[in-house]
C-alpha cells in the first residue's frame, strides 16, 4: 500500500512540474541586458543577453532602435532551478551585434510586456574601435582582401573584382557579403570559389578566392564598399595548464583543445574610373567591348536548287560576347534561310570571361548559278588598345546546280516574301432540288392508326398483365389454402376415378368404390372427410353450401342406392346405368359450385 | 376447345385477308412506280396527278409527298410544292433530302418571312419534333410492353423495381410527347399562299381593306377558320384574313 501511494505521488509530481513549469510569478519578474564585452573592434562581435526572471511564457523583447549594429539572433535558453524548495526559472535571449561604425555606441533599454506589464533593461554604452594593424595583417589567424582587375576601364569592358580569404586557423560557418550596386555594374559569376594555400612572412595561409565580373553601366569615379565577411574562427588553447590532463577534459570532454571565436572581417573599399567610350563609333556598333573574332563556314560549296546546306557563324573571344547578335545575312531572295536558335558556350580563363557564340542558318538555294555569300562583319571597341575594330568573315563561293528532280519544288518563300496562297472558294454556279425517292420500301402506307390498334396495343399488355397476376395468385393459392386446392381438383380426381371403373367387374365393390367417389368429391368441394360422411349428411351439406335441393336430393339417393348395391347383386346394364348417373350427377354439381 | 377455336378463327381471317391486303398493297405500290416512271420521263403533270391520285385514295406517306413537291418544282408550281414538302415533314422530320428542297423552294419565292417560333412545350419537349406521331405511338406502345412485362416480372425478382420505376418514368414521358405531337400539330396549323398573289383582308369580305399582299409559296400561320375564310398570321404585327381557296393548308 506504501509503495502503491508513492507511486501516485511520484506520478502527480512529474504531470505537475511541466504544469506548473510555465506559470509566472509576478511578484519576482526581472528584466536585464548583458553583453560580453564593452570595447571592442569593428572586427569583434558583441553579444547581448537579455535575461528574463520569474517566468517563461513570455513573448520576444523588443530591441531598441540600433542603427550601427547589424543584429542577428542567437537563440534562446531557458532554465529552471530549485534552491531550498524555492523555484526559479529564466529565460534569455541572445542577440549577435556586428558593429558598423565606430565611436560610443548606446544600446538604449530593450522591452517585454509580460501580463500587461512592460519590463524595461538598463541602457549600456560600449566602445567601438577601428583593428590595429589594419593594413599589413601581420601575424594575424585570419583577414581578407578585395582587388579589381583595373583601375580604370571603358563604359561595358569586363572588370573582375576578387575577394580573397587567408586564415591560418580553421574556418566555419562564413558568412560573405559583397558589396554590388546594380545601377552601376551588371554582374556574372566566374564559376565556382577556388582554394588553395599561400605563404605570407613565412605563414602559411589558407586561402579561398571569389571572383566576379563587373560590367560598369556609368562613367565616373565608382567607390566599391568594403566586403563584410563574418566567420567562426577556430583557434587552438594550448597553454601553460595544458599540462593538466583533468583540466583539459574539464574544458573540452573531447580533448580538441580548440576555441571557437566569432569575427567579423571587412576588405577595403575599392575605386575605380569609368571611362566613356571614345567617339567614332563605326556603323553597326553595339556596345560590344573586349576582343573578338568572326569567322564563316558553310556545310557544301556545291548542291543543287532545293538542297539544303548549313552556314555556320562563330563567334569567339573576351568580353561581353554574351551580348552578341549576328543578323540573318541579306541573299536577295537567292535562298530561303531558317534561322537556329544561337548556341553559347563561356569559359573563364584567369578570371576574364572567353566564350563563344554560335549562329547557324540552314541555307536552301531557289536558283541554279554561282553565288557568293556576303562577308559578316562585327564591330567592336577593343578595350585593350582603346580603339574600335571590325571583325570580319571571308566571302564564300559556292555552286548550285538545277534541281536533278523533275517535278517542280513547291519551296516557299521567305517571310517577307510571302504572298498569301488562299484557294478561291468554290464558286456556286446553280442550285437545284434533290431528286425523287424510288425504294419502294419507302412507300409504305403509314395511314393513322384506329381505336382498335391503339387499344390492342396499349391494353393488351395490360389484359396479358392481369392474366398473368390472377395466374400467379392461383397457383400460390393453390400451394397454401388445402381447402382450394381440393375443391379445384374434386372433379378431376372423381372424374378419373369414374373412367377407371369401368374395369371392375364385381358389382359389390363397384358400389362401394361408386360411393367412395361421390362422397370423396363432395368431401373435397366442401372440404370435409368424405368417406366418414352419409348420405344424409352429404345432403344436408350440400344444401347448406347453396347448392340446389333437387341435386342434393339426388346424390343423396345415389349415395343411398350404392350402399344397398353393396348387398345386392348387379347386372351389367345397371352399373353402366349408375356409371352414367354418378357422371351426370358431378357434371351437375361441378357447374353448381 | 374454345381456345382452338379462336385461334382457328383468326387463322382463317389471316389467310382470306392476307391475299386482299397483299393485293391492294401491290396495286399502290404499282402505282408508285409508275408515277416515278413519269417522273423519270420529265412528265411532271401526269407523274404529279398520279401522286396526287394515290393521296386522294388515303395514302399518306411521307416519301409520296417528298416526290409530289418534287413534281410541283418541276412544274413551277412553288406554292404546292412547298405545301407537300410541309405534308411530308410530318411524315418524315429527319429527312435530309426534304429539308435541302424545301429550303430551296423557299427561296424561290417572293415573300421573305420568318418562319413562326417553337412555342414552350416544343422547346421543352425538344426532340417531339424530330419524330413523326407514328414513331411516337410506335415507341410508346413497345415501351408500354416492356413496362407490363416488367411490372409482373418485378413481383417475382425484386431487384427489377428500380427498371420498373424507370420505364414508367419513360413511358409517361412517351405519353405527354404524344400528347405534345398532337397539340402542336392541331395549333399550329401552317398554310401555304397557292395563288400567285393573294390580298390579306382586314375582314372576311372581299371589299375589306386590304393589309398586306402575300405572294404564291409564302408560308403562313393560320389561326382561325370562318366560313370559306381562312385568318392567317405572320407576326403579331401582320395578321388578316384570306379566302381559303387562295390557301393550301
Amino acid at each position: 500500500m506504501k509503495i502503491c501511494t508513492f507511486r501516485k505521488i511520484a506520478l502527480l509530481t512529474l504531470l505537475l512540474i511541466p504544469a506548473l513549469s510555465g506559470m509566472s510569478f509576478g511578484q519576482n519578474i526581472s528584466v536585464t541586458a548583458t553583453v560580453d564585452k564593452n570595447q571592442l573592434t569593428l572586427e569583434d562581435v558583441l553579444q547581448l543577453s537579455i535575461v528574463i526572471r520569474g517566468t517563461q511564457n513570455t513573448p520576444p523583447p523588443e530591441l531598441p532602435s540600433l542603427p550601427d549594429f547589424r543584429i542577428t539572433s542567437a537563440g534562446k535558453s531557458s532554465s529552471t532551478q530549485y534552491i531550498n524548495t524555492q523555484r526559479s526559472v529564466s529565460i534569455t535571449y541572445k542577440y549577435r551585434l556586428t558593429p558598423m561604425n565606430t565611436g560610443a555606441i548606446f544600446i538604449g533599454p530593450a522591452r517585454v510586456r509580460i501580463n500587461g506589464t512592460t519590463y524595461s533593461t538598463k541602457p549600456i554604452t560600449v566602445e567601438v574601435q577601428k583593428p590595429s594593424n589594419n593594413a599589413t595583417h601581420e601575424n594575424k589567424a585570419a583577414f581578407i582582401e578585395t582587388t579589381l582587375s583595373s583601375k580604370k576601364a571603358y563604359l561595358g569592358e569586363q572588370l573582375v573584382y576578387s575577394f580573397r580569404l587567408f586564415h591560418r586557423v580553421e574556418a566555419k560557418n562564413l558568412d560573405l557579403r559583397l558589396p554590388f550596386d546594380k545601377t552601376w555594374f551588371n554582374k556574372e559569376e566566374l564559376g565556382e570559389p577556388k582554394t588553395y594555400i599561400k605563404v605570407i612572412n613565412g605563414l602559411q595561409y589558407h586561402v579561398q578566392e571569389l571572383s566576379i565580373a563587373l560590367f560598369p553601366l556609368k562613367r565616373g569615379l565608382i567607390e566599391i564598399p568594403s566586403a563584410i565577411i563574418e566567420l567562426d574562427l577556430f583557434q587552438n588553447t594550448r597553454n601553460r595548464s595544458s599540462r593538466d590532463p583533468l583540466s583539459q577534459i574539464f574544458r573540452d570532454p573531447f580533448g580538441r583543445n580548440t576555441q571557437a571565436e566569432h569575427k567579423v572581417l571587412r576588405s577595403q573599399p575599392l575605386s575605380v574610373d569609368i571611362l566613356p567610350l571614345p567617339d567614332g563609333a563605326p556603323k553597326g556598333f553595339k556596345n560590344l567591348i573586349g576582343q573578338f573574332d568572326i569567322s564563316a563556314e558553310l556545310g557544301k560549296n556545291d548542291l543543287e536548287v532545293g538542297d539544303t546546306t548549313t552556314l555556320t557563324v562563330t563567334v569567339s573571344g573576351r568580353g561581353n560576347i554574351k551580348d552578341v547578335f549576328v543578323e540573318e545575312p541579306d541573299l536577295k531572295n537567292q535562298f530561303k534561310i531558317y534561322p537556329d536558335k544561337p548556341e553559347f558556350k563561356q569559359t573563364v580563363d584567369n578570371n576574364q570571361i572567353r566564350g563563344e557564340k554560335i549562329f547557324k542558318f540552314a541555307l536552301v538555294p531557289l536558283e541554279a548559278g554561282n553565288k557568293t555569300l556576303p562577308k559578316f562583319s562585327l564591330p567592336y571597341f577593343d578595350s585593350k588598345n582603346a580603339q574600335y575594330r571590325i571583325a570580319k568573315t571571308q566571302a564564300i563561293s559556292l555552286n548550285i546546280e538545277p534541281s536533278s528532280i523533275k517535278e517542280e519544288l513547291n519551296l516557299v518563300r521567305s517571310r517577307e516574301q510571302d504572298v498569301p496562297t488562299t484557294k478561291p472558294e468554290i464558286e456556286t454556279l446553280g442550285t437545284d432540288i434533290l431528286p425523287i425517292y424510288t425504294e419502294l420500301d419507302k412507300f409504305q402506307n403509314g395511314g393513322v392508326y384506329s381505336l382498335t390498334f391503339l387499344g390492342a396495343g396499349f391494353g393488351s399488355p395490360v389484359i396479358l398483365f392481369v392474366i398473368s397476376v390472377f395466374i400467379m395468385k392461383q397457383q400460390n393459392r393453390m400451394k397454401y389454402d388445402v381447402a382450394f386446392y381440393r375443391r379445384r381438383n374434386a372433379y378431376k380426381n372423381a372424374h378419373q376415378r369414374l373412367k377407371q371403373m369401368s374395369e371392375h367387374s364385381d358389382s359389390k365393390e363397384f358400389a362401394r368404390e361408386l360411393s367412395e367417389i361421390l362422397r370423396e368429391y363432395v368431401g373435397d368441394k366442401l372440404n370435409l372427410q368424405g368417406k366418414a360422411i352419409t348420405a344424409e349428411e352429404v345432403a344436408v351439406r350440400l344444401k347448406e353450401s347453396n347448392y340446389e335441393t333437387r341435386q342434393a336430393e339426388e346424390t343423396r339417393k345415389l349415395l343411398e342406392k350404392c350402399e344397398t348395391l353393396q348387398y345386392a347383386p348387379m347386372t351389367q346394364g345397371s352399373t353402366k346405368q349408375l356409371l352414367g348417373e354418378s357422371e351426370n350427377l358431378i357434371k351437375v354439381l361441378e357447374k353448381q359450385s | 376447345m374454345k381456345l382452338s377455336n379462336t385461334i382457328s378463327f383468326f387463322l382463317f381471317m389471316l389467310l382470306t385477308l392476307s391475299p386482299t391486303l397483299q393485293a391492294e398493297a401491290s396495286d399502290y405500290l404499282n402505282e408508285v412506280v409508275r408515277a416515278n416512271g413519269l417522273y423519270s420521263d420529265k412528265q411532271y403533270v401526269e407523274s404529279a396527278q398520279a401522286y396526287e391520285a394515290l393521296i386522294h385514295d388515303g395514302v399518306r406517306n411521307g416519301y409520296l409527298y417528298y416526290n409530289l413537291g418534287n413534281a410541283y418544282i418541276r412544274m413551277g408550281k412553288t406554292g404546292p410544292a412547298i405545301l407537300n414538302y410541309v405534308h411530308a415533314q410530318k411524315w418524315i422530320p429527319r429527312d435530309e433530302n426534304l429539308a435541302a428542297n424545301l429550303k430551296f423552294a423557299i427561296q424561290q419565292t417572293q415573300d421573305k418571312i420568318e418562319p413562326p417560333p417553337p412555342g414552350t412545350l416544343n422547346i421543352l419537349f425538344f426532340w417531339v419534333n424530330d419524330f413523326n406521331f407514328n414513331e411516337l405511338v410506335y415507341f410508346a406502345i413497345g415501351l408500354n410492353f416492356i413496362f407490363w412485362v416488367t411490372l409482373a416480372l418485378s413481383m417475382c425478382f425484386p431487384f427489377l423495381k428500380i427498371a420498373r420505376n424507370a420505364l414508367l418514368f419513360v413511358l409517361l414521358l412517351s405519353f405527354v410527347s404524344i400528347g405534345v405531337k398532337i397539340k402542336s400539330e392541331s395549333d399550329l396549323k401552317l398554310g401555304v399562299v397557292l395563288a400567285t398573289n393573294v390580298e390579306v383582308k382586314s375582314g372576311r369580305a372581299v371589299d375589306a381593306i386590304t393589309l398586306f399582299q402575300l405572294h404564291e409559296g409564302a408560308l403562313v400561320t393560320v389561326t382561325d377558320k370562318h366560313n370559306d375564310w381562312l385568318e392567317v398570321r405572320l407576326n403579331d404585327e401582320q395578321k388578316g384574313w384570306v379566302p381559303q381557296s387562295s390557301l393550301g393548308t
